[in-house]
């Protein structure tokens, strides 16, 4: 037995399982001890004795062994007690030191809280997410926003010292608007919900109505002008005011309140305001007003058609007056002149103030459309208008400026809705123009016919440029009439003939007046060179249209020259072999119709200067009981008198009814030919589409009347074109 | 920095745990302001100036291991990092988070993800019972994977952290909302009912992927009545904050249910019209550049598989939809069994059970499946075979293809191999066989990693792009 006995008892001693070396309890409150004083020290300005990597290791060691939640409940605890003592010195301070004293703390607040930030970080990046605890820089303003700003106490001062300082600023104060953008911008900090909910909100309402109560004093007293001066004004500031030291989301919130205030809510009274209103900017060219009325209506629903609404009644009803006044109607070019002149005036104002807005534009448009068409001589007017231009009125005018005015009165031609009728009036004053040789400028009348093609195409202006080619033609056939018969001539009057192809020119059938033996010689010797060169066709003279030069030896021999028309130059002639002739004898002599006869010695005796015949009895019109003397007595300072007839412009009453039935009977085939197309293409229509797509298809020449379409519709189907449909009578059919 | 910075141009010493190093104040500064190296030399804390500044030099002592700082501070000054051997890498990223630095650890271990640059940076054992289901990759680099009833959160380092349950409900989907946050899809399990109709199990809920924690269920209502559902697969659209999941309801209110993330509120049901299988999706993808959410309900799941694009917006519509259902079912027969939108939003890429990958013109309604011969897998031959042996057996195959889009690249799982295509005719550029886990059932890329699960051993893989060369 070696060394044997009883083993040896141990005695084990179990010691219980540690889960985990824990640290000392006394050494977390001893840490956190060190920290809270740190962050108190922060607060106190006294850091500088503080030592960060002590401060960020004991922090870093709390978390990592589990005290994190007693570190950051301590932080919570100690920045809470903090803030209350904040909140208490905030209070406390006095009148305009209370924004100052909020603004320094809150300064402090961020700067201390970036430092315990920097302490805590690893409790930030660890702990924190976690357990879902809120980091600790948005720790720090959810305590400061629950502590200060929403504490009872600095709550409603702060907000009732930020509306009072906008209000005094309101009413023309300087304050110090670098504190309001700290303090605005303080509340954005603390979030958007901040910003809106404890300022933005009850800034709106406030300002609301004091922009309620201010407008409402401002109408009473301001005209519409200074209203709107005043209102820019206040939105100028406004918005300044937010770039300034509000959030910039709130400039579209505050100029919406003071758009509603100051310009919805009066926008009917400021637009009717008695004197200064739209309608009298209008007339007054206010283009400054009208400018700031345009930009501060258009912030506004409704607000550019109420304007809209009220300048087109206002051009309607200026327009109607202007086109229906018969004083105006007097003097065809000072009617037109005046028809564009408004056009200029509102074209300037929709440019400079409305921004050449296009609504604007076709409210103009159609404005002028609606009462240019009110008055139905206006195509007869814009064609004496063109004609009054291309006759004298771009003597010294440039290429440019006669463009110009044609262009102007190419807009309201295309206003016109009758522009057939103002066709027709154009070839008449265009054949006496070319007729009369008192065209000025043969590009300008080439350039307006260039512009009607654009607009109205080829077939429209097709008969105007065969006029042109018959001149051309008649020059150069006068030429070569002369060349080859000079000296068959001898030195007998000078003739020029323009020769017309029948149907380009808007000839009336008039007899040819007795000419003077002289000029029938010359003209028959013209008629057998014509019809010797050209076969087969027929010479009519248009008397009535000719013009004359003549030359005449008056007392003391004086001499002139006498321009006048080629019945004027009948009358004269006679006067060659007497010296007094009774109405009567002249009548028998040329055989001139009674109207036009009547018109030409009235003004070869009558106008005052012009006066080659002298008249007994003395008196302005013409009877068939006067007798007409060679007047012996004229006298002119110049040696060229230009002698035309009297009322050569505007047509008289019947003349006017003739033109009108004639371009009724022109419209007739126009619309007869628009109704087989149409039915041509469609076989089987009704009375009301066919009304309506001849009315489209011919708007562009005239509107038709649907009674005149009606009887055109009767007559085809008399001709055998249409037949009505046996079951359905409203029905028609075409029928090939 | 104060004094400091003008005495000694900048310069800074700093004794670390013992050990002195010399850097510039730039250096440490470069680290931002948020970490604890810039708050350390920020003014607030050097208002003082140095008492113990030697030639000028501000001198700062900090408790901490030297060897992992000079790694850190190397990190600082390069931008690169270097592990020297014996340094284990948990080592120095505790230490990095000490310095707030550990993003930046993470931003220099690997490069910029590329399909074609991949290598096996770890391999996982899986630990949970049953077959994974779903491998997600964390906006951060980290991932999880659905095991069952439960699934398992990995950090960036691939440590397990807590996992997740959703009443140990078996998991169908999960997904990242952010790195913290996880969404999971679970199946109602059967005999666990509620009278009232509130349910329990299934559905969809958010957890913290930190802790595990329950954050949110999302509840489904029908005719203001909650019901509870089986969710399948979900989705996430970033631009609007909404959860998208197929739901099947006990009531047959099958369908996708949508949610505002920021209320965590129901806000539309988009209710299965007929012919569109919406309720089973095996897959939900949103389209941001349409507008539309894609829904595929595959082969075998369902007797045929369907392709739909919805639309939320005013009244909801389905814009264009592909079904192979009604085409002659044969063995030989090519079914799609999984699809995915490409990065352009037009065309859609399915492949069927033998590898072949298909295309769809998004475009055009009514086309046909472009079955494309260029990209046939280099493995298909000797998967077939596979496939053909298990068939014979008589068991069901379990992993199927699958497909995704990254970078521009086309990633398809093929039984044990990851095959890459590129460019516009999506050519074959790599195939990445990992740590020999048997058959992929499926995979993830996201933060710069792509993440395989095996099916067999019950591994999953992390690939990612090295570092780029340093010369």
């Amino acid at each position: 037995m070696s060394g044997g006995g009883p083993p040896r008892k141990r005695n084990f001693k179990i010691e219980a399982f540690k889960h985990r070396v824990e640290l000392d309890p006394k050494y977390a409150e001893r840490t956190w001890k060190v920290l809270e004083h740190a962050i108190h020290e922060i607060y106190n300005h006294n850091a500088s004795g503080l030592s960060f990597e002590e401060l960020y290791r004991s922090a870093y060691n709390m978390v990592l062994h589990k005290y994190g939640e007693k570190l950051y409940d301590g932080l919570k605890n100690t920045m809470t007690w903090r803030l209350k003592e904040i909140s208490k010195s905030i209070e406390a301070a006095q009148g305009g030191l209370f924004l100052e004293e909020l603004n320094a703390k809150w300064m402090d607040h961020n700067k201390a809280l970036q430092m315990i930030r920097d302490i805590l970080m690893y409790m930030d990046r660890t702990y924190v997410p976690t357990s879902h605890r809120t980091p600790v820089h948005e720790l720090g303003l959810n305590l400061w926003r629950d502590h200060i700003i929403h504490s009872p106490m600095i709550h409603s001062r702060l907000l009732d010292t930020l509306l009072d300082l906008i209000h005094r600023e309101r009413m023309g104060e300087v304050i110090n608007r670098g504190l309001m953008r700290s303090i605005t911008k303080m509340l954005m900090d603390l979030g958007p919900a901040v910003y809106q909910d404890d300022f933005e909100k009850p800034f709106l309402e406030v300002s609301a109505s004091f922009y309620s109560g201010e407008s409402q004093e401002f109408i009473e007293c301001c005209d519409c002008g200074n209203y709107l001066k005043k209102a820019e004004r206040r939105l100028n500031e406004e918005m300044e005011r937010v770039s300034h030291y509000l959030d910039a989301g709130s400039e579209a919130k505050i100029t919406s309140v003071v758009e509603k205030e100051m310009i919805a809510n009066h926008m009917h009274r400021l637009v009717h305001m008695e004197n200064s209103g739209l309608v009298n900017m209008l007339i007054d060219d206010k283009y400054e007003d009208l400018g700031r009325m345009y930009a501060l209506f258009r912030r506004v629903p409704d607000g550019l058609s109420t304007l809209r609404d009220v300048m087109t009644s206002y051009l309607r009803e200026t327009g109607k007056q202007l086109v229906t006044d018969p004083e105006r109607l007097k003097d065809p070019v000072e009617f037109v002149q005046r028809l564009l002149n408004e056009k200029d005036k509102h074209d300037k104002i929709i440019s400079v103030a409305f921004g050449n807005d296009k609504t604007f534009q076709n409210a103009l448009n159609s404005s002028f459309e609606y009462f240019i068409n009110l008055n139905n001589r206006s195509p007869e007017f814009i064609s004496l208008y063109v004609d009054d231009k291309l006759r004298k009125g771009l003597k010294g005018a440039t290429e440019e400026d006669v463009e110009v005015i044609l262009d102007k009165v190419m807009m309201l031609f295309r206003y016109l809705q009758e522009k057939d009728v103002f066709e027709k009036y154009y070839k008449q004053h265009l054949a006496k123009r070319l007729l009369s040789g008192k065209t000025v400028s043969d590009d300008a009348e080439r350039s307006m016919i260039v512009k009607l093609k654009t607009e109205c195409g080829y077939q429209f202006t097709s008969k105007l440029e065969g006029m042109f080619t018959d001149m051309k033609t008649s020059q150069d056939t006068m030429q070569d009439f002369y060349a080859k018969k000079a000296e068959e001539l001898g030195d007998g009057p000078t003739l020029d003939v323009h020769i017309l192809t029948t149907g380009s020119w808007p000839t009336q059938p008039s007899p040819p007046c007795n000419l003077p033996p002289e000029i029938l010689t010359v003209c028959e010797k013209f008629r057998a060179y014509y019809l010797g060169t050209h076969s087969g066709r027929r010479l009519t003279w248009q008397t009535n249209m000719g013009t004359a030069d003549i030359k005449a030896t008056f007392g003391k021999g004086q001499k002139h020259e006498l321009n006048v028309s080629t019945y004027q130059m009948c009358v004269l002639m006679l006067f060659n072999s007497a010296d007094g002739l009774t109405y009567k004898e002249i009548e028998q002599a040329t055989e001139i119709p009674a109207s036009d006869l009547k018109r030409c010695l009235q003004s070869l005796a009558c106008v005052k200067g012009k006066n080659v015949l002298r008249k007994e009895p003395m008196s302005k019109d013409i009877s068939e009981d006067d007798t007409f003397y060679f007047n012996d007595k004229f006298t002119s300072k110049l040696v060229k008198v230009k002698i035309g007839t009297v009322v050569a412009q505007k047509e008289s009453e019947p003349e006017k009814q003739e033109t009108r039935q004639r371009v009724e009977e022109d419209r007739k085939p126009q619309i007869e030919a628009a109704i087989v197309r149409i039915m041509k293409s469609r076989r089987v229509l009704d009375h009301n589409s066919i009304v309506s797509e001849v009315t489209k298809q011919l708007q562009a020449r005239f509107l038709p009347n649907p009674v005149v379409i009606k009887k055109r519709i009767e007559s085809l189907i008399e001709r055998e074109f249409l037949e009505r449909d046996k079951v359905d009578r409203k029905l028609y059919r075409y029928l090939a | 920095m104060g004094m400091a910075a003008k005495t000694g141009r900048g310069r800074v010493r700093l004794n670390v745990g013992g050990r002195v190093f010399e850097t510039t104040a730039d250096t440490l500064a470069s680290a931002g302001r948020d970490t604890m190296l810039g708050a350390m030399l920020d003014a607030s804390w050097n208002a003082g100036g140095h008492d113990d500044a030697v030639d000028g030099v501000a001198e700062y002592f900090i408790d901490r291991d030297p060897a992992c700082f000079a790694v850190l501070l190397d990190l600082l000054r390069t931008g690169t990092l270097h592990l020297p051997p014996g340094l284990p890498e948990p080592t120095l990223c505790r230490e990095a988070l000490y310095y707030g630095l550990l993003d930046r650890v993470r931003a220099a271990r690997a490069g910029e993800f590329d399909g074609d640059r991949l290598r096996l940076a770890a391999s996982v054992p899986g630990r949970a019972p049953g077959d994974g289901t779903a491998v997600r990759a964390a906006p951060d680099g980290g991932c999880c994977v659905a095991h069952g009833g439960a699934v398992r959160v990995y950090n960036w380092l691939l440590e397990e952290r807590r996992p997740v349950y959703l009443d140990h409900a078996p998991v169908n989907d999960a997904a990242y909302l952010d790195a913290a946050t996880l969404l999971v899809a679970a199946r109602e399990r059967p005999g666990n009912r509620r009278s009232d109709g509130g349910g329990v199990g299934g559905g969809v809920a958010a957890f913290s992927a930190l802790t595990g924690d329950l954050r949110h269920r999302f509840r489904v209502a029908h005719g203001r009545q909650p019901r509870s559902f089986t969710a399948g697969a979900l989705e996430l659209d970033a631009s609007s904050n909404r959860v998208f999941a197929s739901c099947k309801g006990r009531l047959n209110e099958y369908g996708v249910g949508v949610w505002d993330c920021a209320t965590g509120e129901q806000a539309d049901f988009f209710y299965e019209p007929p012919g569109c299988a919406l309720g089973d999706a095996d897959k939900l993808q949103w389209l941001d550049n349409t507008n539309t959410l894609m829904v595929a309900t595959m082969f075998p799941r369902t007797d045929a598989s369907f392709l739909t694009l919805l639309d939320f917006r005013d009244d909801k519509s389905v814009v264009w939809s592909w079904t192979d259902a009604g085409t002659p079912a044969s063995l030989e027969e090519k079914r799609a069994v999984h699809a995915v939108v490409l990065e352009d939003g037009r065309s859609v890429c399915v492949v069927n059970q033998y590898d072949d990958l298909g295309f769809l013109d998004l475009r055009k309604n009514a086309g046909a499946v472009r079955w494309s011969s260029r990209s046939k897998l280099m493995m298909a031959s000797a998967g077939k075979n596979k496939k053909a042996a298990a068939a014979a057996r008589g068991y069901e195959e379990t992993c199927y293809p699958k497909l995704a889009a990254h970078g521009g690249q086309l990633f398809a799982s093929t039984n044990d191999t990851i095959s890459v295509f590129s460019g516009p005719d999506h050519v074959l550029t790599s195939t990445l066989r990992g740590s020999g886990g048997g058959a992929i059932c499926d995979f993830s890329i996201g933060g710069d990693r792509l993440f395989v699960l095996h099916n067999e051993e019950n591994v999953f893989d992390v690939w990612e792009t090295p570092p780029p060369a340093i010369i």
